[in-house]
């Protein structure tokens, strides 16, 4: 069976300013799987997110490549129901329209993705905001997201995101803008709610310990590109890119008799408008050879579903 | 919202009493109002027989009192001019006044705003650049010089509109227009930077990944927090009106109350400029208690603060 969403070569352009944000990425999801999407800042996790909902912001653009999404009703009668995504966002409190109550928000979602309206909407709202944990649903339909705190927005975000019975969720960051407590909190809603709908998972974070505890597999992200995919175990114990193991190095750990701090990577990301040649992750980067500066590396196979674009790979 | 509405009813009753007790207390100290009213001929005897027929020449501290106190029963005193009742006189200016700029506010937010909207909404297109373009005009050219040239223009260039006087409806195109064009410049503009900011807020981005249909976002997600800071603008854009009617009335020669202002206070009656800043005021404070309430009404956070509503 195909996957349910195909990314091939995907570009994402600005094209005033003619810089590749994406750059021919390529990504693959099966039904109920988790991936993750992990790299620094600025490398692009955002807009492969807004890519796949096809939501990219104005002045952005998909310029190359193909995102194919398909449903399970492949081959059968009929016309096949359009595959839904949905997505939930780093900042719950300011994605949420602070002139629309909690309630309108789900009531309008439910309209438009089940066509429910009136008190058939009310009721489905108020049994989507108790399954995401919210109690006294009947009452929080009527507040405004200003009255509630940033993991209780972000638990109707996940409310809205279920009115669309997505056979996809994106989520972008979902907990980088909670405590710890309320973290967790969400990750532990969102795995429940994978296994329980058969969704499938897209993960975004900065934070690789997000990523293990939550994806099946992960995608390591590095200035536009996808540097390396593995199943989440081989990425964290054996990582092949210079660029992954940094990123794992510098994974904070709690142990006790670990007192090593965690390493930076050197130096900084650089800016798309002046972008290494060859590899853009050479210059920081301790394995150089010649060869690095020369032409960006394809990706080559590490293992079973391993790959990375490295000229010199990390081996065991 | 009861309590927030007294509260502001309380301010406004304030700003009232203190704008009289400011404004008479400047007035008797900024020149002398015998010698402004009769002319630089009168004699010493008739000059000090109109202090004596105004109370002028008692102490400024009993001159307030005595006006407070008929003030309270709703008598303003009379004009020195023609000794009439000074809201006969204003009475008869307020519709002058409201017959332009009632219309001149309404014209400025019926173009002002969709022209905001188009340019927000088609931002970086020829129509963004053309209506930008006519703000920059409207908006850098001052009230009267623009009169001015209206008057130019449509009346003794081209003929086809009076330049002066309040006879006919006629006479009033030139002066509301010389109102909207400043009015509705200033108001797309706003509209226009206030929009595009709400267009890039997280909750829009949110809405588009939703699948939101574009016309959908602008109305019923963009607008109506963009119509939050426009009121406060449109509030700011009603007074200007007001302060706007001061020249343009007297450009025009319309015989509203920015006129009989100007007219009042060259000629120094006292009684009648103090009761027109009162009205004045009285406008403005109703406009921004308006404002206010429009404002919390449209704005849940200041509606309902931010305490869990359940
Ligand atoms: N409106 C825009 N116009 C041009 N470039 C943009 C725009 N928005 C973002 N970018 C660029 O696109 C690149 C990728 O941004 P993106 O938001 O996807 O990063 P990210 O990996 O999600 O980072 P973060 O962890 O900070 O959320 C960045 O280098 C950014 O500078
Ligand atoms: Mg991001």
């Amino acid at each position: 069976m195909s996957h349910l969403l195909a990314v091939r070569g995907l570009v994402v352009q600005a094209p005033a300013r003619g810089l590749k944000i994406i750059d021919g990425i390529d990504l693959s999801l099966d039904r109920g799987e988790t991936l993750g999407l992990v790299g620094e800042s600025g490398c692009g996790k955002s807009m492969t997110c807004y890519a796949i909902a096809g939501a990219l912001p104005r002045g952005i653009a998909r310029t190359g490549g193909s995102i194919t999404l398909q449903d399970d009703a492949d081959g059968g009668t009929g016309s096949p129901a359009k595959p839904s995504v949905a997505m939930i966002f780093q900042d719950p409190t300011s994605s949420l329209n602070p002139v629309h109550t909690i309630g309108h928000y789900l009531e309008s979602a439910l309209y438009r993705h089940q066509g429910l309206r009136g008190n058939d909407a009310r009721l489905e709202a108020m049994r989507l905001l108790e399954r995401v944990g919210i109690d006294r649903a009947k009452s929080r339909l009527r507040a405004y997201p200003h009255q509630f705190s940033g993991g209780m927005n972000q638990r109707v975000m996940i409310a809205h995101a279920l009115a669309a019975k997505p056979r996809l969720l994106i989520a972008d960051e979902p907990t980088t803008a909670l405590d710890v407590t309320t973290q967790a909190q969400i990750l532990y809603l969102l795995e429940e709610l994978r296994a329980e709908t058969g969704m499938a998972l897209l993960i975004v974070s900065h934070d690789l310990g997000v990523i293990a505890r939550l994806a099946d597999r992960a995608a390591v992200m590095y200035c536009g590109k996808i540097v390396e995919t593995a199943p989440i175990g081989a990425l964290l114990e054996r990582p092949a890119h210079p660029y992954a193991r940094a990123l794992i190095d510098c994974m904070p750990t709690i142990d006790p008799d670990d007192l090593e701090p965690p390493t930076p990577i050197a130096g900084s990301v650089p800016l798309l408008d002046n972008l290494p040649a060859g590899c853009h992750f050479h210059p920081r980067c301790d394995r150089g050879g010649r060869d690095c500066v020369s032409a960006y590396p394809a990706p080559a196979r590490i293992g079973p579903g391993h790959a990375a674009s490295c000229y010199h790979p990390v081996r065991p | 919202m009861f309590g927030f509405v007294l509260a502001r009813l309380l301010r406004s009753l304030i700003v009232l009493f203190a704008t009289v007790t400011f404004v008479f207390i400047v007035l008797r100290l900024s020149g002398d109002p015998a010698q402004q009213m009769l002319s630089d001929i009168a004699t010493p005897e008739a000059l000090a027989a109109f202090r004596t027929q105004w109370g002028l020449d008692r102490s400024i501290a009993e001159q307030y009192l005595l006006y407070l106190a008929n003030a309270f029963q709703g008598n303003f005193g009379t004009s020195f001019a023609d000794g009439r009742e000074v809201f006969t006189v204003i009475g008869e200016r307020v519709p002058k006044t409201l017959s332009v700029t009632v219309p001149a506010f309404l014209l400025t937010m019926l173009i002002g705003i969709p022209a905001g909207i188009l340019a927000a909404v088609r931002r970086e297109t020829a129509a963004d650049k053309a209506v930008m373009a006519g703000a920059v005009v409207g908006y850098s050219i001052p009230n009267f010089l623009l009169g001015v040239a209206l008057i130019y223009l449509f009346a003794v260039w081209l003929r086809v509109l009076p330049s002066s006087g309040s006879s006919t409806w006629q006479h009033a195109i030139l002066p509301v227009a010389t109102l909207v064009l400043a009015g509705a410049a200033t108001i797309s503009r706003f509209t226009r930077s206030t929009l595009i900011d709400v267009l890039g807020q997280p909750y829009i981005a949110a809405a588009r990944a939703d699948g939101i249909p574009e016309r959908e976002i602008i109305l019923r997600h963009a607008l109506p927090n963009a119509a939050i800071p426009l009121v406060t603008m449109l509030g700011f854009g009603a007074g200007g009106m007001l302060g706007g009617a001061v020249f343009v009335e007297t450009v025009f020669a319309w015989p509203g109350l920015g006129s009989g202002f100007v007219r009042a206070v060259n000629s120094g009656d006292l009684n009648v400029v103090q009761a027109m800043i009162l009205t004045f005021t009285a406008f403005m404070v109703s406009i921004n208690l308006t404002v206010d309430i429009l404002y919390a009404a449209l704005n849940p956070k200041i509606r309902l603060g931010n305490h869990d509503a359940s």
